[in-house]
């Protein structure tokens, strides 16, 4: 098992200083050039003059490549075009948005994607199964911001039941000591502010939401309906429990170690579809941020924007890989 | 005759009915899969003959249709109703299908070629060489697709030829582990062995007999791929990172800024989703059909 951990730390050294390497390449392939992307329309001779003196421009790549790798060890991805600010600054503030918002989404996702499965399973070949099935693949081509524009005019514009924007009402007062909106409410124990917050956050987790809950329902059904025809199950069944405890204790218990799999493979998803739906929705996390950056070409917000969410990405990947070896007895043991 | 004879007669009896003709049969009887063609055809066929169905230039409005009001939703005369610009909705979906299809199929056969070549350099010669390439699929996977093809757009600007190579480009790493694992699966097989040892020449071996022996989960993933592409090329669009032209009449950038007239004129918004949504789920559906008919498991069955 230690080795198994070690192992994939280890291979996680060369994909991390691919994705360096990636990110740097990408800004010296921009169209205007490395020093005119990180500074904006707005650049002077001398401070290009400036940027190239930073960043060495003017040196051979695999030295430029060695300077930009250790400012960005020391966690200094740049300043912003836009607001002159430092690119981590602004993450800081952006991405709990984004996680929070992941969280409600992957919540909804398993809330309703775990028992959907589950009953299409028991139900097999009936037509609860078939009209599962249906549901999950048209929810699967659905693009997510066309679902989120669908859910922001139904519930939003016509309704009126939900607000249309943004993660708290302006007339709302409250500290930001996490950025975590949820839980700065908690932390103020401000009630009114908490529920306008979840409020905020009901109609984006849903459209972001939507694809987890259709993969999680199909990968449940096949699970249980793998899991079924062991021999175990037959034993349990045989021996008299009662069939709530075969359901539970057998059959949901072992088939919840693919359904966790795919829970956690689904963050590349979340975080590619935050971006859609936090533009239709004007929710100020990670995704708007990156959009407006492309609009203002602000490429370091880019740079800085894109190597983080993937460094974030690959981590999470990595806890997932460790988690599933920690629960699977069999690659535990071997 | 012979009992050599009979042998050979039940020999040829079974022959014909192969991996694919078996496919076919199968997709025959999966209605899924029968109304997954039928929107496709539909699709392809609205690609196709698009001059001849729409009734409009797609490019061209004409303000003053408007009224003053934003925007006259369908009616006998603009079936689909009119967009901000006056244009007719319905001759722009309708030329929308020929973007959507062709960005599509380019860029999943961008995709789909260099992960072939890569996928089975990797797979059938394994060792350093496959280490080199799977590290870097490994760190192509480890951007979020969506801001992998933004990435790629960002650094060859905007158009039509540089939003079909970053969808395409997102798609490498996926038919290229794709196809390793089932060259993999493969290569160890008898008839492999057997040619080997008859001493056919290694490229012969890859291309005669492993490729096509890998190539159902190929197909599958392609066609789930076209659903995804088209699927990404709208995010792209969405996101104004579409066609530089904005009148181009890509689905996509068509929902762009319907948000804004969501009060008044919902049709801008539910026409080109809608329309993206029919096109995907028949290439899904189709996909589902072909994995569950290609499946060896399922074979003899149905």
């Amino acid at each position: 098992m230690l080795r198994f951990v070690v192992r994939r730390l280890l291979l996680l050294v060369p994909i991390l200083l691919g994705l360096s390497i990636l990110v740097f390449l990408w800004i010296r392939a921009l169209p205007a050039g490395p020093a005119q992307s990180l500074l904006g329309e707005r650049a002077t001779p001398e401070t290009i003059a400036q940027i190239e003196e930073q960043y060495g421009l003017d040196r051979p790549l695999h030295i430029q490549y060695w300077r930009y790798l250790k400012t960005v060890a020391q966690g200094d991805l740049g300043t912003t075009i836009r607001t002159r600010r430092p690119v981590t600054e602004e993450v800081k503030e952006r991405f709990p948005a984004t996680i929070e918002l992941a969280m409600a989404a992957l919540l909804f996702a398993t809330l309703f994607g775990i028992p959907l499965g589950f009953v299409a399973a028991k139900r097999y070949g009936t037509w609860i199964d078939h009209s599962s099935l249906v549901a999950s693949l048209i929810g699967i081509s659905i693009p997510i911001f066309f679902l989120a524009i669908l859910l922001k005019y139904v519930f939003a514009v016509q309704l009126g039941w939900l607000p249309t924007v943004g993660r708290i009402s302006v007339l709302i007062d409250l500290e930001h000591p996490t950025n975590f909106y949820t839980l700065d409410a908690l932390i103020a124990l401000d009630f009114v502010a908490f529920w306008d917050v979840i409020k905020h956050l009901i109609l984006p987790a849903i459209a972001l939401g939507s694809i987890p809950l259709a993969v999680t329902a199909r990968i449940t059904r096949a699970a249980v309906l793998d899991v079924q025809n062991e021999d175990y199950v037959r034993t349990a069944r045989a021996k008299g429990l009662p069939p709530r405890v075969v359901d539970i204790r057998h059959i949901f218990r072992n088939a919840l170690l693919p359904i966790s799999t795919i829970i956690g493979l689904q963050t590349g998803l979340l975080l590619s579809g935050a971006v859609l739906t936090e533009t239709v929705f004007a929710f100020p996390g990670m995704g708007t941020w990156l959009v407006e950056a492309i609009r203002q070409r602000d490429y370091p917000v880019l740079q800085g924007g894109i190597l983080f969410v993937s460094f974030v990405f690959v981590i999470v990947n990595l806890i997932v890989d460790i988690s599933y070896a920690l629960i699977n007895p069999r690659i535990r043991v071997s | 005759m012979s009992v050599a004879q009979v042998e050979a007669r039940e020999v040829q009896l079974e022959a014909p009915s192969g991996l694919w003709s078996d496919a076919w049969r199968r997709l025959k009887h999966n209605p899924a899969a029968i109304v997954g063609f039928a929107l496709v055809g539909i699709f392809l066929s609205i690609a196709i003959f698009a001059p001849w169905i729409a009734p409009e230039d797609p490019r061209s409005g004409d303000l003053s249709r408007l009224g003053g009001a934003c925007c006259p939703g369908p009616s006998a005369d603009y079936w689909f109703g009119l967009d901000q610009q006056g244009r007719d909705v319905f001759s722009r979906i309708v030329y929308g299908a020929r973007y959507s299809l062709l960005i599509g199929i380019v860029s999943v056969s961008v995709g789909l070629s260099v992960g072939l070549v890569f996928g089975s350099i990797a797979g059938y010669f394994g060792g350093w060489i496959d280490s080199i390439i799977m590290r870097m699929t490994d760190i192509m996977l480890s951007v979020p697709g969506l801001l992998l093809a933004i990435g790629i757009v960002a650094a060859l600007g905007q158009g039509l030829w540089q939003i079909m190579v970053a969808v395409g480009v997102t798609q490498i790493p996926i038919f290229t582990r794709l196809l390793r694992g089932s060259i993999l699966a493969t290569r160890e097989a008898d008839y492999v062995l057997a040619a080997r040892s008859v001493g056919v020449p290694r490229r012969l071996i890859l291309s005669a007999h492993i490729l096509p022996n890998s190539i159902s989960p190929v197909i599958v993933q392609g066609t789930l791929a076209l659903a995804t592409a088209i699927i990404d090329v709208a995010a792209l669009g969405f996101l104004g990172l579409g066609p530089q032209d904005p009148a181009t009449p890509e689905w996509g950038t068509m929902l762009t800024d319907t948000t804004r007239y969501l009060q008044t004129a919902p049709h801008l918004a539910l026409i080109p989703g809608v329309a993206i949504v029919i096109s995907v789920l028949g290439f899904n559906l189709i996909g589902d059909g072909l994995r569950e008919a290609l499946d060896p498991r399922f074979r003899g069955r149905g």
